[in-house]
């Protein structure tokens, strides 16, 4: 098998760390957006607007699902490399 | 794989003996969290949507007899509430001679509002927050809405509110 994943990840360590970065970056950037949808929705409703509540609603969702989908790539480390098998309880 | 030892069963990653090992949190946790944390606001957009579709607040039906007009001086305030509801309102007599009535409750957390005589102005004494006792609307101050209003009819002695028409 090729061993050039592994080789890679050797060669600079820093690549995950910066994705992961990035990952989190874009939750946050994510999650700025819902609460300022969730803001909206709420306040329009209580001031009898309710036809925004919808819409902000399923804006949140798809936001909610691609933050969902995002976690699939989460580099997973060293863990990830391991023989399958062998401390899977790690 | 029986013959397999393992270096570290579940309960020492759940329950590490080091105290640090057990408070510190991955990043890769924290994207989760933060992926939870996106959940739950999706979850509380919807039940504001479910809310606003399926149980919309009552409408005031009819109208009402609040008081005389001699009952209230110009610039003073009546409060009053609509029977068979526990919402609070007030009745202002503007110095202009117009008369209105909103709901008591500031729109920002739910403070008792009050008419500020001779300033055209109400005020919210939690947080400072100001409205124009003409129109409702919030001038300064943290109040994100317009005060409810009532429409108030005089007829006569008699003043009486009832709900806006709605476009
Ligand atoms: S409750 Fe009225 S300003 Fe905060």
């Amino acid at each position: 098998m090729s061993n050039f994943r592994e080789a890679q990840s050797k060669a600079h360590p820093n690549k995950s760390n910066t994705l992961l970065s990035a990952l989190i970056c874009v939750l946050i950037f994510n999650i700025g957006m819902q609460i300022w949808l969730l803001y909206t929705a709420l306040n329009n409703a209580l001031g009898k607007h309710t036809r925004i509540a919808w819409p902000a609603f399923i804006g949140s969702l798809i936001l909610f699902l691609i933050g969902f989908f995002w976690l699939y790539f989460i580099p997973m480390g060293k863990d990830k490399n391991q023989q399958p098998g062998k401390n899977k309880y790690r | 794989m029986a013959d397999e030892t393992n270096p570290a069963p579940h309960w020492q990653t759940d329950f590490p003996i080091e105290r640090t090992e057990a408070t510190a949190v991955s990043r890769r946790d924290f994207a989760r969290y933060l992926c939870l944390v996106s959940g739950g606001l999706a979850a509380g957009s919807g039940f504001v949507a479910l809310k606003a579709q399926l149980a919309p607040p009552a409408e005031v039906v009819g109208e009402h007899l609040v008081c005389k007009v001699n009952d209230v001086p110009t610039g003073g305030t009546h409060a009053f509430v609509i029977a068979g509801s526990t919402i609070p309102y007030i009745l202002i007599r503007l110095e202009s001679g117009e008369w209105r009535a909103y709901e008591q409750k500031c729109t920002h957390l739910s403070c008792a509002v009050y008419y500020k005589p001779g300033t055209g102005q109400i005020e919210c004494p939690c947080h400072n927050g100001f409205f124009d006792a003409r129109t409702g609307e919030p001038i300064a101050g943290p109040p994100p809405r317009p005060l409810p209003s009532l429409e108030v009819v005089v007829k006569g002695e008699d003043i009486y509110v009832k709900a806006f028409r709605h476009e």
